[in-house]
């Protein structure tokens, strides 16, 4: 009984769960928030996992009598299949960590040497110590995440955009940095490489994603206003894909759209929902184990001499 | 001066150079404008030739050094890595970006016509 509760449960989190939040609309008033139940819905789901592998063979052993070599036989392959799940998690972790360190300690190399940031007086006064400046006309801004973390701009964007729009790309990206948005999103892939084919599902990657995005708006906002922003996003998204092909465009035109909307009028965050999400999360981490110790519970106490 | 500064600097001459340095050539260059030791040049040319950002040959018995690729070649390639993603369509996690997701075969040939576009100017 325990196996199949948790694997319902597994299943719901990894197939049907990810589907509804990735539509909601909630998620946009407390991003930060729903990252959090998205690590959860994850972490749990993994949990989940873990629990079927080794609740079934004991629920089996349990039917058939203990101490028979059959039961003995399926208590080690369940404790292998759990040792292979979580092999293959921390082993992808640590792939998608190398990489992206390896890519990152490249790029950083060749960003100084190509940089021209002096010669460029249209930026701001007061600028981060890692920024770069990359030459050339297409309009772009991104971060190079670490310890020696890098916010670069290209020549085109500061072409485009004024200083106090330049300012707000800055920010935003600083807030990537900050809040180390790179080992979340790294986190998000391994799982979803580790992930056996029909189980795995992009919307996770993606909604996380876009979640980040708009904490780093958020945090943006904050420092130089909306106004700034939202034209700058405008401006620069404009300038990359004014008409590539109509499905890339779609997708990071719906993510751009949603974060327009989000920078237009009243701050949309709501620390109610932030509140409801945290608490659905840690809700969600706790099921397991209640799922686990509930029917123990109720044989100990079943079994109690008074 | 710090050594990733001076890394930028020479890069900057062998690119302004147009043909192969020795290392008393862009020893000559940068001291035009301030004292520099003949092997701190030296130190530096070695480290951009391991980093394969710079190539070096051996002509007239004296090394002589010169870039892997142009500045904008350099470059277009640079923001090639920025902007794409790994190769099964997966949103690399390396980099962050602020413009969103882009296909890779546009961004290629909105960077291919930049470059013409830089060309023409120059």
């Amino acid at each position: 009984m325990t196996a199949l509760l948790l694997g319902a449960l597994g299943l719901t989190l990894s197939l049907v769960v990810p589907g509804v939040l990735a539509t909601a609309r909630w998620p946009a008033r407390a991003p930060a928030a729903a990252v959090v139940l998205w690590q959860s819905i994850t972490l749990t789901g993994i949990l989940c996992a873990l629990g079927v592998v080794l609740a079934a063979p004991q629920e089996l052993v349990g039917a058939l009598g203990s101490g028979t070599p059959a039961g003995v036989a399926a208590l080690l392959a369940a404790l292998a299949v759990a040792a292979v799940i979580i092999i293959r998690l921390l082993a992808s972790l640590a792939g998608v960590t190398h990489r992206s360190r390896t890519r990152r300690a490249r790029h950083r190399m060749l960003v100084d040497l190509l940089d021209t940031a002096e010669r460029h007086g249209e930026l701001p006064d007061e600028v981060p110590a890692g920024l770069r400046v990359l030459d050339g006309p297409l309009p772009f801004a991104y971060c190079l995440p670490g310890r020696r973390p890098r916010v670069v701009l290209s020549g085109g964007a500061l072409r485009v955009l004024d200083r106090i729009q330049v300012g707000a790309v800055i920010a935003h990206e600083q807030a990537h940095l900050r809040h180390r948005h790179d080992l979340v999103m790294e986190s998000f892939t391994a799982f979803y490489r580790a992930v056996p084919g029909p189980l795995r599902s992009r919307a996770p990657l993606d909604a996380v994603h876009l979640l980040l995005e708009m904490v780093a708006d958020d945090a943006a906002r904050r420092r130089c206003g909306a106004a700034p922003l939202r034209s700058a996003l405008a401006v620069l998204g404009d300038a990359v894909s004014p008409d590539g092909p109509a499905e890339a465009a779609g997708d990071a035109g719906e993510e751009r759209r949603r974060r327009l909307s989000r920078l237009t009028g009243d701050d949309p965050r709501s620390a109610p929902v932030a509140a409801g999400a945290v608490a659905a999360a840690i809700a969600l981490l706790v099921l397991p184990t209640v799922i686990l110790v509930v029917p123990w519970l109720d044989r100990a106490l079943s079994a109690w001499p008074l | 001066m710090a050594l990733g500064d001076l890394e930028r600097e020479v890069m900057q001459q062998l690119w302004d150079a147009g043909e192969p340095l020795t290392v008393r050539q862009v020893h000559e260059r940068l001291s035009r404008r301030r004292e520099l030791a003949y092997t701190t040049v030296m130190t530096v040319l070695d480290r951009l030739a391991k980093k394969g950002v710079v190539t070096q040959q051996k002509a007239d018995r004296a090394y002589r050094y010169a870039p892997a690729q142009s500045r904008e070649e350099m470059t277009a390639a640079l923001m090639l890595d920025a902007l794409s993603a790994a190769p099964d369509g997966v949103r690399d996690a390396a980099l962050a970006h602020f413009v969103g997701r882009l296909d890779p075969s546009a961004l290629t040939a909105a960077i291919e016509a930049a470059r013409k576009e830089s060309a023409a100017e120059s």
